[in-house]
C-alpha cells in the first residue's frame, strides 16, 4: 500500500465513522460537528482525486456556510428532542431493513466487479501544470454555458422564496432612521404658534 | 500535484495533534471526580432560570440564506477567472467568457437590488 | 479551444420567460401601490408573448443547441403551449383568491413565471444535467408556493413534507443519474442511448441507475408507492396552489419521463415497462379506492390525480412493443392525449372549489357542493361535465383519453391490464358521481348565491364545455398528439 492509499484509507475510514455518528448521536449539536468532520474528509477524498477545486468549494460552501447556518438552528432553537425521537423505535426496523437492502445492493453494483481495475481503466496521468480547475473552467464557460446561467435563476428563485417566506416588517418598532434624522428641519419639529396675549 | 498540499496534510494531523493532546493528557494526568454538582450548568451561582434554546427571530436564518447564496455565486467566479483569458483569445469568442458571467452576475445583482429595496437588509 | 457561440434562436421563448421573470421582480418592487396588479398582468403577457414565440417558431423540425443539451422538437412545442395555456387559466383563475386572502404579492407571480420557466426547461431537456436543474427551478418555486400563505399552519406543513421529500427524491434522481453516467459515460440522452446501443457499459449498473432514476420520477408524477405526499399537499397548499400543482407540471412530469426513458434508455424497456407497470397498477387500484373514502374534494382530486397518472403511465408502458413503430407511437400520443386533458380537467375541477371559496371560507369539503344546482344550475352543470368527464362516462373527453390509453394497452398484448384498469375506474365512477348526486339531490347547505370574478366565471364556463365539446371530436385531438410525437420518436 502506498502513501496514496494509506491517506484515502485513513479519509474514508474517519467519514464513515463520522456519517454513522452523525445519525446516532443524541445531541444534535454533535451530529451537525459530526456532519462537518464528514464534509471535511469529503473534501480531502476529493482532493486526492486530484479535484481541488470541489474540495475547497465543498469546504468554503457546506462547511463555511451552510453548516454553520444548520449549527446556528440546532444550538438556538428550542426543538423539543423528545418528540423528535418518538415512533424511532416502531420505524426502526423498517427503516433499518431497506437501509441493509440498500447497502447490499450498492455492495454489489459498486463493488469491484463492475468498476474494478479491469472494467474501467485507470486514467492517464495528468501533464504536468493540468489544473482540475482550469479544466473546470473549459466546460462549464464554453459547453455548459447554458446550465450556468439557469443556475443562477435557480439561485435568484432560493433569494425570492427565502424572502418571501420569512421578512415581516413589523409594526411599532423604535427604530429611527439615520438620514431622516439628519435631514431634519427646524419646522418639522417646532410649531411657532401666534397667540393672543392673555389678559387676567 | 498532489506533493504539493504534502504540506497541507501535515498541517492537519499537526493541528489535530494539537487539539487532542492537551485534552487527552489532561484526561489522563489530572484527577477526575465528577458528581452531579460539578456537571450541572453553571449560571453565576444561580440555578438555571430556563433552557439555553429559544425561539429566534426568523430573520438571522434570512440572513444567512442570502450569505449562502452569494457565497456559491462567489465560487463560481474562480473557475472563471483561471479560463477568461483562454476564451477571450478564441476567435469568435472574444467578448462570450465575459458577457456571460456578467449575465450571471446581472441576475443576482438584480436580487440583491430587490432584497435590498424590499428592505430584508434592514434591522429594524 | 473549439467551441462557437451557442445558436440561441431554438430558445428565445425560454429566453423570454427568464428576462420578463427578473423583470417582473424588480418593476414590481419600485411599483407601490400598482405593483400587485402590475406583477398578474405582466406574469400573463409573459405567458402570452412565450405562447406567441412558441407558435411562431414551430416548424417540426428538431434542432439541438447549447452542445446538445437543449432540444427543440414538434412535441416540445406542442407541450410548451399547453404548459402556458395552463399556467394562464390558473393565474386567471387564482386572481380573485389571492386578493381575498391577501396572497396576491408579486412574489406569487413572480415564483409562478419561474415555474413556467423550470417546466420549459425539463421540456426541451436533452441532457440529465438540463433535466435536473429544470425541475429543480421548478419545485424551489412550487416548495415557496405551497407556503406562500404564511399563516396558515396547515399550509407550512404541507411544504415541509413536499420540501423533505421531494429533497429526497432529487436525491435520488440525481444518484440514478450519476450510475447512468458511471455506465455509460454521457450525460446527453442520444449519447447515453447510442452507449447502450454499442452495449458499452455494465447491464447491472444501468438497472441500478434506472431504478433510482425511476424512482424520482415516479415521485414527481406523484404514482403509487411514491404517493404519500400528493394528498397531503394537495389539502395543505392554498387551493389556488393546488391548481397550480395539479396541472402544468404533469405536462412537464410527462415530458421528462418521455425523454428519459424513451429518448434515453429505450435499451432497457424491458426493465422500465415492467417497473411502469408496478407504478401503473398500484396507481389505479390505490387512488381509485383511497378516493371512495374521502369527504374533503381536495383530497379526492389528490387520489383521483393519483389513478389519473396510473392511466397515463398505462399508454406510455404500451408504447414497448416489438418493431412496430406505428403502435408505439400510438401509445405514446395516447399517454400525451392523456395528461393534456388530465390537466383540462383538474383545471376545472380545483377552478369549481376556488369558484365556491370566498374570503374566509374554502369550499373543501363535498359537503360544500351540495345543493349546488339550486344556487347556480350552470355551475352544477359544468362539475358534472367534469366529474363525468374525469369518470370516463362516454361522449365526454375524459372516456376517450381513457379509451384511448386501454386501446394501446390491448394492441400491446396487455388484456388483463386493460380489464382491471377499467375495474378500478368503474370503482373511481362512483365517488365523482357522488360529488354530482350531492349537487343535485341534496339541499344545499348555504344558500348565497355564488359570487366570484366574471372573468373567473366566463373561463371556468369556457373549461366546462371545452370537455363536453372536445368529446366530439377526440380523433383529431390524438391524431394531433400522435403527430407531435411522430418528429421525435
Amino acid at each position: 500500500m502506498d502513501f496514496k492509499t494509506f491517506v484515502f484509507y485513513m479519509f474514508a475510514t474517519i467519514m464513515i465513522l463520522a456519517s454513522l455518528r452523525v445519525i446516532t448521536a443524541r445531541n444534535p449539536v454533535h451530529a451537525a460537528l459530526f456532519l462537518v468532520l464528514a464534509f471535511f474528509t469529503a473534501g480531502g477524498i476529493w482532493m486526492l482525486l486530484e479535484a481541488e477545486f470541489l474540495a475547497i468549494t465543498l469546504v468554503m460552501v457546506y462547511v463555511g456556510a451552510v453548516m454553520v447556518l444548520f449549527l446556528f438552528v440546532v444550538m438556538m432553537l428550542d426543538i423539543n428532542l423528545d418528540r423528535i425521537r418518538e415512533g424511532f423505535w416502531s420505524y426502526l426496523p423498517l427503516g433499518a431493513a431497506i437501509g441493509l437492502l440498500m447497502v447490499a445492493e450498492m455492495v454489489i453494483v459498486l463493488g469491484g466487479s463492475y468498476f474494478g481495475l479491469d472494467s474501467m481503466p485507470e486514467p492517464p496521468a495528468a501533464a504536468a501544470g493540468y489544473s482540475n480547475t482550469r479544466e473546470l473552467g473549459r466546460l462549464l464557460y464554453t459547453e455548459y454555458v447554458y446550465p450556468f446561467e439557469l443556475a443562477s435563476l435557480v439561485l435568484l428563485v432560493a433569494m425570492v422564496a427565502a424572502v418571501a417566506l420569512t421578512l415581516r416588517h413589523r409594526k411599532g418598532t423604535k427604530s429611527v432612521n439615520p438620514s431622516q434624522q439628519i435631514a431634519v428641519k427646524r419646522n418639522d419639529r417646532v410649531r411657532m404658534v401666534s397667540m393672543p396675549t392673555e389678559k387676567e | 500535484m498532489l506533493e504539493n498540499y504534502f504540506p497541507v496534510l501535515i498541517f492537519i494531523l499537526v493541528g489535530l495533534a494539537f487539539g487532542c493532546v492537551p485534552i487527552v493528557l489532561g484526561r489522563l494526568a489530572g484527577p477526575h471526580r465528577p458528581d452531579a454538582e460539578k456537571l450541572s450548568p453553571y449560571e453565576c451561582g444561580f440555578e438555571p432560570f430556563e433552557d439555553a434554546r429559544i425561539k429566534f427571530d426568523v430573520r438571522y436564518y434570512l440572513i444567512a440564506i442570502l450569505f449562502i447564496l452569494f457565497d456559491l455565486e462567489i465560487a463560481f467566479l474562480f473557475p472563471w477567472a483561471t479560463i477568461l483569458k483562454e476564451i477571450a483569445a478564441t476567435e469568435g469568442l472574444r467578448l462570450f467568457g465575459f458577457f456571460e458571467m456578467m449575465v450571471f452576475l446581472g441576475i443576482l445583482l438584480i436580487g440583491y437590488i430587490w432584497v435590498w429595496k424590499k428592505g430584508a437588509l434592514e434591522w429594524e | 479551444m473549439n467551441f462557437v457561440v451557442p445558436n440561441f434562436a431554438p430558445a428565445y421563448a425560454e429566453l423570454f420567460v427568464a428576462a420578463m421573470g427578473v423583470v417582473i421582480l424588480l418593476v414590481a418592487v419600485f411599483l407601490k401601490q400598482s405593483a400587485r396588479p402590475f406583477a398578474y398582468l405582466a406574469s400573463l403577457a409573459t405567458l402570452l408573448g412565450a405562447a406567441f414565440i412558441t407558435w411562431y417558431t414551430m416548424d417540426g423540425q428538431v434542432s439541438y443547441t447549447f452542445g446538445n443539451m437543449y432540444i427543440d422538437d414538434l412535441m416540445g412545442d406542442v407541450l410548451k403551449l399547453m404548459v402556458y395555456f395552463a399556467m394562464a387559466v390558473t393565474l386567471l383563475y387564482s386572481r380573485g383568491y389571492l386578493t381575498d386572502r391577501k396572497m396576491d404579492r408579486p412574489e406569487y407571480f413572480v415564483l409562478a413565471t419561474f415555474a413556467t420557466l423550470g417546466m420549459m426547461v425539463m421540456i426541451s431537456a436533452n441532457h440529465l444535467l438540463t433535466v435536473y436543474v429544470g425541475l429543480e427551478m421548478l419545485s424551489l418555486s412550487l416548495y415557496a408556493l405551497v407556503a406562500f400563505d404564511r399563516d396558515s399552519a396547515r399550509s407550512t406543513e404541507a411544504a415541509m413534507k413536499y420540501f423533505v421529500l421531494g429533497a429526497l427524491a432529487s436525491g435520488l434522481l440525481l444518484y440514478g443519474m450519476s450510475m447512468v453516467y458511471g455506465a455509460t459515460g454521457s450525460l446527453e440522452l442520444s449519447g447515453i442511448a447510442q452507449a447502450i446501443y454499442h452495449q458499452a457499459g455494465n447491464r447491472t449498473v444501468l438497472l441500478f441507475g434506472l431504478v433510482f432514476l425511476m424512482a424520482g420520477i415516479a415521485f414527481k408524477l406523484g404514482v403509487v408507492p411514491f404517493h404519500m405526499w400528493v394528498p397531503d399537499v394537495y389539502h395543505g397548499a392554498p387551493t389556488a396552489v393546488t391548481l397550480l400543482i395539479s396541472t402544468a407540471p404533469k405536462l412537464a412530469a410527462f415530458a421528462m419521463t418521455m425523454r428519459l426513458l424513451v429518448n434515453g434508455l429505450f435499451e432497457l424497456a424491458d426493465q422500465w415497462q415492467a417497473m411502469l407497470m408496478f407504478l401503473a397498477i398500484g396507481s389505479i387500484v390505490l387512488g381509485n379506492i383511497a378516493a371512495v373514502a374521502q369527504s374533503n374534494i381536495k383530497r379526492m382530486l389528490a387520489y383521483s390525480g393519483i389513478s389519473h397518472m396510473g392511466f397515463m403511465l398505462l399508454g406510455l408502458l404500451s408504447g414497448v412493443v416489438d418493431g412496430d413503430s406505428r403502435l408505439a407511437l400510438n401509445a405514446y400520443g395516447s399517454a400525451m392525449f392523456y395528461a393534456v386533458v388530465y390537466v383540462l380537467m383538474s383545471l376545472a375541477a380545483f377552478g369549481m372549489v376556488i369558484l365556491l371559496s370566498r374570503a374566509g371560507f374554502e369550499a373543501e369539503n363535498i359537503d360544500d357542493f351540495k345543493g349546488l344546482n339550486k344556487r347556480s344550475p350552470w355551475f352544477a352543470a359544468m362539475m358534472m361535465f367534469v366529474m363525468f368527464s374525469m369518470a370516463g362516462v362516454p361522449f365526454f373527453v375524459g372516456f376517450f383519453a381513457k379509451l384511448a390509453v386501454l386501446q394501446a394497452a390491448v394492441a400491446a398484448g396487455y388484456v388483463w391490464l386493460a380489464v382491471l384498469a377499467v375495474m378500478m375506474s368503474l370503482i373511481g365512477a362512483f365517488y365523482y358521481l357522488r360529488v354530482v348526486k350531492v349537487m343535485y339531490f341534496d339541499d344545499p347547505l348555504d344558500a348565497s348565491p355564488i359570487s366570484a370574478s366574471a372573468d373567473l366565471k366566463l373561463v371556468l364556463s369556457a373549461n366546462g364545455l371545452a370537455i363536453a365539446v372536445f368529446g366530439l371530436m377526440p380523433s383529431q385531438l390524438i391524431e394531433s398528439c400522435v403527430a407531435a410525437l411522430a418528429g421525435s420518436f
